[in-house]
């Protein structure tokens, strides 16, 4: 029986055992370690929510705390990445890619393309996604689709903690630039991971639970979501399928599209909002390749389309529910019979 | 034999000759086949600007990285990136720097250190302060130079790259190229106080002003710091007052400028000129030296022409190839 | 022009680029921002519109002073600040020493009172070169500043401006200078130095401030202060000669132990103390011609490296006194206050002032 420990430890463990095995691997971001600077104490905060902690007393100079400016350092980890080092650069929520964007999709996404193949650039991003942490609008949002639009970037989004530490090994020895999204809810969600280093290939969608009658296909927390969908929806007879991505770019487009044979059914889930996002991208790819498995209209659950809400009642709202989602699949079901 | 008062070798010397003859000749030309028709997409050139680009990159070596501007193509050059492949890759043809994929303002060459040409104004120089955190870590003494234009250097980016450099104590140095317009804005009009030492000095980092179409002066100045910055004393910045000869993208009529003052630049402000009245003037080099590389050169640049436009377009398959590693 | 072509004006010439070359990097030397710089011209000008110069003259740049002065007035001028008229001179400037060479003649043309100049010992040279007769004013922002002396510009202003207006005299508020006069070949090539003509026996083109200690072969000074930085220092510590006393000294300075006297410390560049070795130095009479004794190397006046010279040349330096004239504003003030050039009667006050 493996142990179990939180996301927020499986990503420390990744970062420790990944920092030993290659020296070429760093850690920057701000707060990091925390306490650059002042008389107190080093190590004080070890990142915002304490996921990097412990990890300057073994490393020591390795992780470096960084000024204010996004712009700057995560450029600087992409240089770095270009020059034969793999950072692993944290940008503290994703909803601070605005202040550092063209460094990630202008210069770290198209290096190797537009220098005819003749760059590599190792780079790791990790940021926090999601809402319910009542962190309002410019601290929750999700904003994978706008990385999955971008050729050249690779996104992952784990949901389980042995997904995350596996997933975020791949993520450091992988070449490419990685956007890494961990969830701040699910920071604390423990489960079973090995103590030994271990990865998980890109591109490979995780079948969470199988099903007959109807497939979700989701990522992050609302793989969460649709387990507890799946509860509810067992007791009336219906068995859904929960396909979890893990990675969005690339996408295991393959088990999504053998889910869909199988059920003739889907609901995609998605916490971005409903405009372009991954549920859109999955369900137009659907269509195109397998209409004609398809028994009932495709159904999109996404969070709505405004800013993420300060006030609980709200944000709780916000975040697509199991209730919504098994409405989702209930509609597909009934599609055509009256 | 009194010593020679220049401070490098006569055959360094024409070596410097031949790097600012390569840009000036490869630009000029450019100018003239873009007026044809025979180039597609936007070129940026750096005539005019040679004695920044050559008086910094003689203390390069591979090793030692550069992040160039949209106006790359004299950085290149004086980095040792390929003039056949440069010409190639302009042309949008197979064996290219970077196969046709890049174009003018991405010509890269990273096995020289040069990380690219870049079409974001800026943008070079988080990823200078990246080279050398890494040339940090690898405790060689090397070196990254983030050039940046008077415009740019407004661009948060670079203002950010100072502090981090000066927080980290990084071997960055930062080189403004200021050749006094951003596109068609004078840097009287957009840059609040037209001094970029003052900014550097603003995050406690030392700079020097220098006349950037004189290359004893660049080269001294770029030598100090340069040195300082291997032995890590830290990110300093170089402003280059300079001029450029053509507009700021080739179809750019320069209307913006004062009458006469293009005129003026050219007759008077040549750092080509210069440099060849003060290696002649001394008699260390003869005139008929200097005229043989110019010859050399335009035949070099001429067959890269011929090359480019004889060299394979990349096809169909080319288009979706190289934009990861593996995926 | 003005409506007043007879009213008094002064000028200023502010170097933009002075304290901006190698030294802040080899040396920790500072470094002046424009934005200081026109501040100083800001405060000087508003001293000018208080005690009544209407109109001032300015040189014309491209290294960002007057560009940020003028925002500055226009911005100034909507806060309803007073300012005496500022006129640019009308030349296209080519950012090297020929503008202040320019702008000290045609100022001088112009008829100005008084020229404050801004900037290091070159600086000052260069207008020195062009003013003849005209005043000047110093106020150090440059690396090297033995020359003009460390003050705030409203004081100076104050002077600048009680001589100019005639509330003091040409004896009440002028001081002369010496200089050094150096020809090579009896005059062929000439120039002056104001404090210091130093030989190196190193010819390098490129940068031209001086700091490579053992390259240095002589130095000839006008003046040698001991609190001064600078290559006049190493007269400064060793026999110390007034701006107002008679004579300079001439030091012979030499790498090789052997012929050495004495090694003396002295501060050649702002935060860089150099070891010089000291061979003999004398004192230098007005009118008498010094010969250079080393065969090629080039001649650095003031500190910037300026004329070359090799075997075949016959290089002379030599004092003069009275050479030109400074405001001596540490003298106006005093004056001014003994005179109570500032005092005004209170309109109530019955007292006699």
């Amino acid at each position: 029986m493996a142990r179990k420990i939180s996301m927020k430890q499986a990503i420390n463990e990744a970062l420790d055992q990944e920092m030993t095995r290659d020296p070429s691997v760093i850690v920057l971001g701000e707060d990091i370690v925390g306490g650059a600077g002042g008389d107190g104490e080093r190590d004080a905060w070890g990142g915002v929510l304490g996921v990097t902690k412990g990890l300057y007393a073994k490393h020591g100079d390795r992780l470096m705390d960084t000024p204010l400016s996004e712009s700057a350092y995560v450029g600087a980890a992409i240089g770095a990445a270009a020059c034969g080092m793999r950072p692993v650069a944290e940008l503290m929520f994703i909803d601070f890619m605005g202040v550092c964007f063209d460094q990630i999709y202008n210069q770290a996404a198209k290096f190797k393309y537009m220098f005819g193949g003749k760059a590599q650039t190792p780079v790791v991003i990790r940021a926090m996604v999601g809402a319910g942490f009542r962190a309002a609008a410019q601290h929750s949002q999700m904003l994978t689709p706008l990385f999955t639009h971008i050729p050249g970037l690779k996104v992952v989004c784990p949901s389980t903690p042995y997904d995350t530490k596996g997933l975020l090994i791949q993520s450091i020895r992988d070449n490419d630039p990685v956007i890494f999204c961990e969830h701040k809810n699910l920071y604390g969600f423990e489960g079973e991971v090995p103590e030994a280093s271990y990865t998980i290939p890109f591109g490979e969608a995780n079948i969470v639970r199988e099903g007959k009658h109807a497939s979700i296909v989701t990522y992050g927390l609302t793989v969460h979501r649709a387990l507890e969908a799946a509860v509810t929806l067992a007791k009336e007879g219906i068995e859904v399928e929960i396909v979890d991505l893990r990675t969005l770019s690339p996408l295991d487009m393959d088990t999504v599209l053998e889910s869909v044979q199988k059920t003739g059914h889907l609901v995609c889930v998605d916490e971005a909002h409903p405009r372009c996002n991954i549920a859109a991208d999955i369900s137009a790819q659907v269509v195109q390749q397998a209409f004609g498995a398809l028994k009932g209209p495709i159904q999109m659950v996404s969070a709505p389309h405004c800013p993420v809400p300060f006030s609980p009642v709200l944000e709780d709202l916000f975040i697509p529910s199991g209730a919504q989602i098994a409405a989702a699949v209930k509609r597909t079901l009934a599609w055509g019979k009256h | 034999m009194p010593a020679s008062p220049f401070p490098l070798g006569k055959n360094e010397l024409l070596q410097v000759y031949r790097t600012m003859r390569t840009i000036r000749e490869f630009e000029d030309r450019l100018h003239v086949d873009f007026s044809r028709g025979d180039i597609p997409g936007f070129v940026h050139l750096y005539a005019g600007e040679e004695a920044s680009a050559a008086g910094i990159m003689v203390h390069l070596g591979h090793g030692d990285r550069i992040a160039s501007t949209h106006r790359g193509h004299g950085h290149c050059i004086a980095k040792g990136v390929d003039v056949m492949e440069m010409m190639k890759e302009i042309y949008g043809k197979k064996g290219g720097s970077c196969h046709g994929k890049g174009g003018s303002m991405h010509i890269a060459d990273l096995s020289k250190g040069m990380m690219g040409a870049n079409g974001i104004l800026g943008a070079g120089a988080p990823l200078a302060c990246g080279a050398a955190l890494a040339a940090k870590f690898r405790g060689k003494n090397e070196v990254a130079i983030s050039f940046v234009g008077d415009g740019a250097s407004n661009q948060g980016t670079f203002l950010e790259s100072l502090n981090l450099a000066a927080v980290w104590n990084l071997p960055a140095i930062f080189v403004v190229e200021n050749n006094g317009y951003a596109e068609s804005t004078s840097r009287d009009y957009g840059v609040a106080v037209d001094s970029y030492v003052d900014r550097a000095a603003g995050f406690g980092l030392p700079g020097i002003t220098v006349d950037g179409t004189d290359f004893f002066a660049v080269y001294e100045a770029a030598g100090e710091i340069i040195r300082r910055a291997r032995e890590g004393g830290g990110p300093a910045l170089l402003e280059c007052k300079m001029v450029r000869f053509h507009g700021h993208f080739e179809g750019d009529a320069q209307t913006y400028r004062g009458a006469g003052e293009l005129d003026d630049i050219r007759a008077n402000q040549d750092c080509l000129r210069k440099f060849s009245a003060a290696v002649t003037g001394d008699g260390l080099i003869s005139a008929a030296e200097l005229k043989s590389i110019d010859t050399e050169v335009l035949k070099l640049i001429e067959e890269a022409v011929k090359e480019a436009k004889a060299a394979p377009l990349p096809t169909a398959a080319d288009l979706t190839t190289d934009v990861y590693i593996s995926y | 022009m003005s409506e007043h072509p007879q009213a008094p004006c002064v000028g200023i010439i502010a170097n933009p680029v002075s304290a901006r070359d190698i030294r802040r990097v080899i040396a920790n030397a500072s470094n002046l921002q424009t934005a200081d710089r026109v501040n100083i011209v800001l405060r000087m000008l508003t001293v000018f519109a208080s005690l009544g110069v209407p109109r001032v003259l300015m040189m014309p740049d491209k290294g960002g002073v007057r560009a940020m002065l003028l925002r500055h007035l226009r911005r100034e001028s909507n806060l309803h600040h007073k300012f005496p008229v500022l006129e640019f001179l009308d030349f296209d400037p080519m950012s090297t020493v020929d503008d202040t060479l320019r702008a000290a003649r045609e100022m001088r043309a112009a008829g100005v009172k008084a020229i404050i100049v801004l900037g290091g010992d070159g600086t000052h040279r260069a207008v020195v070169r062009e003013c003849g007769e005209i005043p000047i004013a110093g106020l150090s922002t440059g690396t090297n500043n033995a020359f003009p002396e460390m003050r705030e510009s409203t004081i100076t202003a104050m002077a600048v401006a009680l001589f100019a207006t005639g509330k003091l005299s040409a004896a009440q508020a002028l001081a002369p200078n010496k200089l050094l006069e150096v020809s090579i070949n009896n005059g062929e090539r000439s120039d002056i130095a104001i404090v210091d003509a130093v030989i190196s026996n190193e010819r390098v083109v490129g940068a031209r401030a001086l700091w490579k200690a053992e390259s240095l072969a002589a130095v000839y000074l006008s003046f040698a202060d001991p609190q001064a930085i600078g290559l006049s220092s190493i007269g400064g510590l060793l026999q110390p000669v007034g701006r107002q006393d008679k004579g300079g000294l001439a030091v012979q300075l030499t790498e090789h132990p052997t012929q050495r006297q004495l090694t003396l410390s002295a501060p050649i560049a702002p935060g860089m103390m150099r070891d010089i070795g000291i061979a003999h130095w004398e004192t230098m009479r007005a009118g008498r011609e010094f010969e250079v004794g080393a065969s090629a190397g080039v001649v650095a006046l003031d500190g910037e490296r300026e004329m070359a010279f090799d075997r075949a040349d016959r290089v002379t330096v030599t004092l003069r006194e009275n050479a030109f004239f400074t405001v001596d504003v540490a003298r106006c003030l005093q004056t001014a206050a003994q005179r109570g050039l500032l005092r005004h009667p209170s309109p109530q006050s019955k007292k006699e002032t």
